[in-house]
């Protein structure tokens, strides 16, 4: 949790993945594909920004699936926590939004 | 093509998958389960786009052998989340149960002790004020041997008094008992029929005699003979018993109490006047029981003692005396309030009761902090409190069964010094905890030298590991650093408290 009740302070992976998140990249693979990082990185990385309440999941609609024939995803999606503390972590990595904000306009 | 070899990629896909399962908790094994199965889904359709290909199969079970770090990392959250043992060791709250559960202990097994039932009992049913036992100066040197024939008792009796609204009158025998298990020789108390009356003594009654044993003498047991002989069966009321030469019926029992009566009665006989006087004669001397009138208790009576003047059954002047039957007692409640008073006039004698509330900056932690901070400290002092209540109790009536002087001697001490030394802990533990938090602060660094105290400070520094402040706390008092010191972090600490940046 953030100490001293104000953001938390991320590591550099950390915060390309919530920063991706905030780019449009709402599932696992995805921000893998985007990142470049690993399952075994991306998910428990997920699960602690989850846990911190930096991003929030939500289960996709059973019938949006159903139509495009596939299964279910779970969704992510930046709290307002998490964009003050993207906005810390942007400062303290200068080339992050560089980065992904480049790669967000390649890919989206 | 190769079917049989994608389709055991697929199994083997499913079975790492399912075996990662196994490490998640089972209330979150499903939800995760489907989002892998749907992450997988979408990640084997991305690789395997057209034919089958070894690199895909192989990037598939990359990404599956991801969940294995994935559901370790659920399980720990969840077990963190079950036992935040680190966070709790320290804590205000840790501090609270701890004491909480000792007050619970201390009440629990306090209120088990027989001891301490008597004394409260002694202390609720007191003799009443005023009443003393009345004997003659010139035929025994002290009230405790038998001075009083049941002749004056009955002429006082049956004219008016002006100094005394209750008389009773009782003569001592000794008399065999048949107990259940045994034959036992008691002082028993002939008395009159108004004796506890007179006493104001509530006696523990036993129901009411049957027809057949309505006519039987009434029996009243000592609260120390009752559990000394009939380990204080509380069936023992009610129960008719031989003693001496004939049966009697015992009625009841009486409380436990600090009143000690001149012969020691173990046992009460109920009599009426009449039958008294017809066993006793004329010349057997007793007791005489009075209560002391309004009137006398303004003249003459100094709480102990009284000298009477009265007229004999010949109209002569009779000189007599009267002590006090008993002091009152104050009772296990009242020593705990008296030793906490006596241990918070000491406390300041052993501690500074400063709660080191200086610091380096103009930062004070805000109202509700500094509430809380005082709050904590009122409930530790009220849990001391309470220990020292009932341990002192427990260390005074471990092992006494009634009332005793001594257990009650015993327990003002330990009242006394649970409570100093208690309070002592609580404010020295108070002055060691974050203002912010209420953590305790530790990992204590010894800083400067003391060779060099006129050159610069030295002491110990202690931290918050919750991150908000820093304790210095001098070695060597002088007059620019002669107390504690909290000193506020600021942002520039952050690094030292922030979540663990390994992820």
């Amino acid at each position: 949790m953030p100490a001293m009740g104000e953001a938390a302070k991320l590591s550099h992976t950390a915060a390309m993945i919530l920063q991706a998140i905030s780019a449009g990249y709402v599932y696992g693979f995805s921000i893998m594909e985007m990142t470049g990082l690993p399952s075994g990185t991306v998910y428990p990385a997920m699960r602690r920004l989850e846990r911190d309440g930096l991003i929030r999941s939500q289960w996709e609609k059973q019938s949006i699936a159903d139509e495009e024939q596939r299964p279910a995803r779970k969704y992510y999606k930046v709290t307002a926590a998490g964009r003050e503390t993207l906005e810390a972590s942007r400062k303290r990595y200068p080339l992050l939004e560089r980065l992904l904000s480049s790669e967000e306009a390649r890919t989206l | 093509m190769r079917p049989a070899a994608e389709t055991a990629c697929h199994a083997l896909h499913a079975g790492l998958l399912r075996a990662a399962a196994l490490l998640v908790p089972a209330g979150q094994r499903g939800e995760w389960q489907r989002e892998w199965q749907a992450e997988l889904w979408h990640v084997s359709r991305s690789c395997e786009e057209s034919k089958f290909c070894w690199q895909a199969q192989r990037e598939i079970a990359e990404f599956c052998l991801g969940a294995f770090p994935d559901a370790l990392c659920v399980r720990r959250q969840m077990h963190d989340a079950a036992e935040p043992a680190a966070d709790v060791h320290g804590s205000a709250a840790q501090c609270l149960v701890g004491l909480l559960a000792a007050a619970l202990l201390a009440m629990l097994a306090a209120g088990l002790l027989p001891g301490l039932r008597a004394e409260n009992d002694a202390a609720r049913y007191q003799v009443k004020h005023g009443l003393m036992v009345v004997w003659d100066g010139y035929r025994t040197a002290s009230a405790s041997q038998p001075s009083i024939s049941q002749g004056l008792y009955e002429d006082w009796k049956t004219t008016r008094q002006r100094y005394f609204d209750g008389l009773a009158y009782y003569r001592m025998e000794h008399e065999v008992a048949s107990l259940p298990f045994a034959r036992r020789s008691w002082n028993v108390a002939h008395a009159t029929a108004n004796f506890f009356v007179v006493m104001g003594i509530p006696v523990r009654l036993a129901a009411a005699p049957d027809e057949a044993e309505r006519g039987l003498p009434q029996v009243i047991l000592s609260h120390a003979a009752w559990v000394r002989d009939f380990n204080a069966d509380p069936a023992a009321a009610g129960r008719v018993m031989r003693m001496g030469s004939r049966w009697v019926r015992i009625a009841g029992v009486t409380p436990a109490g600090a009143w000690r009566l001149p012969g020691e009665p173990e046992a009460w006989l109920l009599e009426d006047d009449a039958q008294l006087k017809a066993e006793g004669g004329n010349g057997r001397l007793g007791y005489l029981i009075a209560h002391l009138s309004r009137t006398g208790l303004r003249e003459g009576w100094d709480g102990e003692h009284i000298s009477i003047t009265a007229r004999g059954p010949q109209a002569d002047a009779l000189d007599l005396n009267g002590s006090a039957i008993a002091t009152q007692i104050v009772g296990p409640w009242a020593l705990c309030r008296f030793a906490l008073f006596l241990a918070l006039l000491a406390l300041p004698a052993v501690t500074s009761v400063s709660l080191g509330e200086s610091n380096f900056s103009f930062h004070r932690p805000s109202l509700k902090r500094r509430a809380l901070r005082v709050l904590f400290l009122s409930a530790k002092l009220a849990l001391i409190a309470t220990i020292a209540c009932y341990g002192s109790m427990l260390a005074g009536y471990m092992r006494t069964s009634e009332f005793s002087g001594a257990a009650e001697c015993v327990q003002l001490v330990a009242c006394f010094l649970i409570c100093l030394l208690g309070f002592r802990w609580a404010l020295i533990d108070q002055r060691q905890r974050c203002p912010v938090c209420l953590r305790r602060v530790t990992h204590p660094a010894q800083v400067g030298l003391a060779s060099r105290t006129f050159l610069g400070w030295n002491g110990t520094e202690m931290i918050c590991m919750g991150g908000h402040t820093l304790l210095h706390v001098p070695s060597l008092p002088t007059s620019w650093f002669s107390s504690q010191r909290w000193m506020y972090l600021d942002a520039s600490w952050e690094f030292l408290f922030a979540d663990s940046p390994v992820w």
